[in-house]
């Protein structure tokens, strides 16, 4: 009886610490061009191709208008038509008009092993593609959590319409909160 | 037999220190000098009651200061072997349990330098997340006790301690398939056989009773702090064999032990000193070798003071025969 009793303290002792967060987001940081921090004028939205699920055929001819079929058509290409082949990919919006923040975090992929975002400014028509390279596997942090997914970094690139460069600041992306990406925007901050 | 088993038993379980036989003090045979005050104030008395025989002065007085007969206890108490039982009841109501036995060393029941190993199993399948975590391994720990209790001559311990523990094991996780809420896709998710190494530190309160000859029972409590763990990419562990569950950095842990004091090589205590006194204290408490000693010495001064020789002489001499300092 006496033994049952301490088992049932000890069990009642029991809690867990869970992280609050359900999903791993890569955190992506704001600097000007001299690495100043700041909260971005503009307004940001991120939007990402989805994988292909189909591939589109795409026949062009000089003077024609161009035609675009899901399955090859071999009668356009006697006829002079150039045929090119992509796939479709359509796209989702991950962040939706972020004004003057000086971060984002942003989910990753589970099992792509590059993921594209499109940045959209407000005030500019360009528009600026970020590809991140990264690997994926799986954590569990204690059974009653869950499974989660962490990332790491490898590579980064981004056009320059309003990003002057980015880098990794920290490659591992997990549930600790930590920057991972650091772009730095054109023009710097005025004092 | 039966009875006084049953009932250290009870007393151990419900009440644990507080009226078990721990506080008893066993009959030491040591007279307290206030005691040894008054036998002496007594045999004064007696003594001085008796009628003079004819041509025999009256006998002086003379007290010798006593000394408090000090048993001294050899270095090397024995070896204690020990099982736990808190484990395996531990494993049928919860997830997680031992199989320990501990080897231990007594010296000079002050002391007690131990090796506890054993078996650790964690088999948990949390029912909302549908994970799996899956571990049985060995672990050691090695340490040491310190009997708190002022008497170390009595068979019962109240004991603090320290461990250091280290457990090197493999475990499985799974769990349901990975499903990538964004840009789709699913993956299973089963990692078997990640290594693990853990080290950690414990402080041990406990308390053990003798129950019969050799046999005692004790529980002990220990608060735990993990030192350090082999970090894996997939998971850390959830729960280490011979710690417990790695939810907060310290855990609190327990032993309900069976204990069976192996004397292998242990020397028996022997006594440093021998209790006298003037007079005839020793004659008149215990029957002891050194009081039969004492009481003949004592008898043949007396019988040698008969014929003229003097008692104080053969006093002294009867303290000197019997190894007293005075």
């Amino acid at each position: 009886m006496g033994v049952a009793g301490i088992v049932l303290l000890l069990a009642s002792c029991y809690s867990n610490n869970c992280p609050l967060e359900n999903t791993v987001l890569c955190n992506y940081s704001f600097y000007d061009a001299e690495g100043n921090a700041v909260n971005y004028g503009d307004t940001i939205t991120v939007t990402t191709l989805m994988p292909g699920n189909k591939t589109e055929y795409v026949y062009r001819k000089l003077g024609n208008p161009v035609v675009i079929k899901y399955e090859k058509d071999a009668a356009l290409v006697e006829q002079g038509y150039t045929e090119t082949a992509r796939e479709v990919r359509n796209d989702t919006i991950l962040v939706n008009q972020l004004s003057k923040a000086s971060s984002m975090k942003i989910p990753m992929s589970y099992f792509n092993k590059i993921d594209t975002l499109i940045l959209s400014y407000k005030r500019i028509t360009l528009k600026d593609t970020i590809k991140i390279e990264h690997s994926s596997y799986p954590h569990v942090e204690q059974p009653e959590c869950g499974t989660y997914r962490f990332h790491t970094l490898e590579n980064i690139s981004a056009t320059d319409a309003a990003i002057d460069h980015i880098e990794i600041s920290n490659a591992q992306v997990n549930y600790e909160g930590n920057v991972n990406v650091k772009i730095y925007f054109n023009g710097s901050v005025e004092d | 037999m039966g009875k006084s088993f049953s009932k250290h038993i009870i007393t151990l379980l419900l009440f644990g220190m507080a009226s078990s036989p721990l506080w008893s003090q066993e009959p030491q045979a040591i007279i307290q000098p206030q005691q040894a005050q008054q036998s002496r104030a007594e045999d004064h008395a007696s003594a001085q009651n008796q009628p003079l025989m004819p041509g025999e002065s009256p006998r002086p007085t003379k007290y010798i200061a006593v000394e408090e007969q000090k048993e001294h206890l050899v270095f090397f108490q024995g070896f204690t072997l020990s099982a736990d039982l808190f484990g395996p009841i531990a494993y049928l109501v919860s997830d997680y349990g031992t199989a320990e036995a501990a080897l231990r060393l007594n010296l000079k029941n002050t002391f007690f330098p131990i090796v506890e190993m054993g078996v650790g199993k964690c088999k948990k399948e949390d029912f909302n997340t549908k994970v799996t975590y899956d571990v049985k391994a060995p672990y050691a720990r090695v340490g040491f006790d310190l009997n708190m209790l002022k008497n170390k001559f009595q068979s019962n311990r109240l004991y603090l301690g320290a461990r250091y523990g280290i457990s090197n094991f493999k475990y499985d996780i799974s769990g349901p398939a990975q499903t990538d809420p964004i840009w789709g896709g699913s993956e299973s998710f089963n990692q078997e056989g990640i290594k693990c190494t853990s080290h950690w530190a414990e402080l041990v309160f406990g308390v053990e009773v003798k129950i019969m000859k050799n046999f005692h029972m004790g529980w002990s409590v220990r608060y735990k702090t993990e030192i350090a763990s082999t970090k894996s990419d997939y998971s850390k562990p959830h729960c280490i064999p011979g710690y417990g569950y790695t939810t907060n950095s310290t855990c609190w842990g327990g032993t309900y032990n069976l204990i069976f004091d192996l004397n292998w090589g242990m020397k028996r205590s022997h006594k440093r000193g021998v209790r006298i006194t003037s007079g005839n204290i020793p004659a008149q408490n215990t029957p002891t070798k050194e009081n039969k000693d004492i009481e003949e010495d004592k008898q043949e001064s007396h019988d040698e003071g008969a014929t003229g020789t003097g008692n104080e002489g053969a006093d002294a001499e009867s303290a000197n025969d019997s190894g007293t300092a005075e």
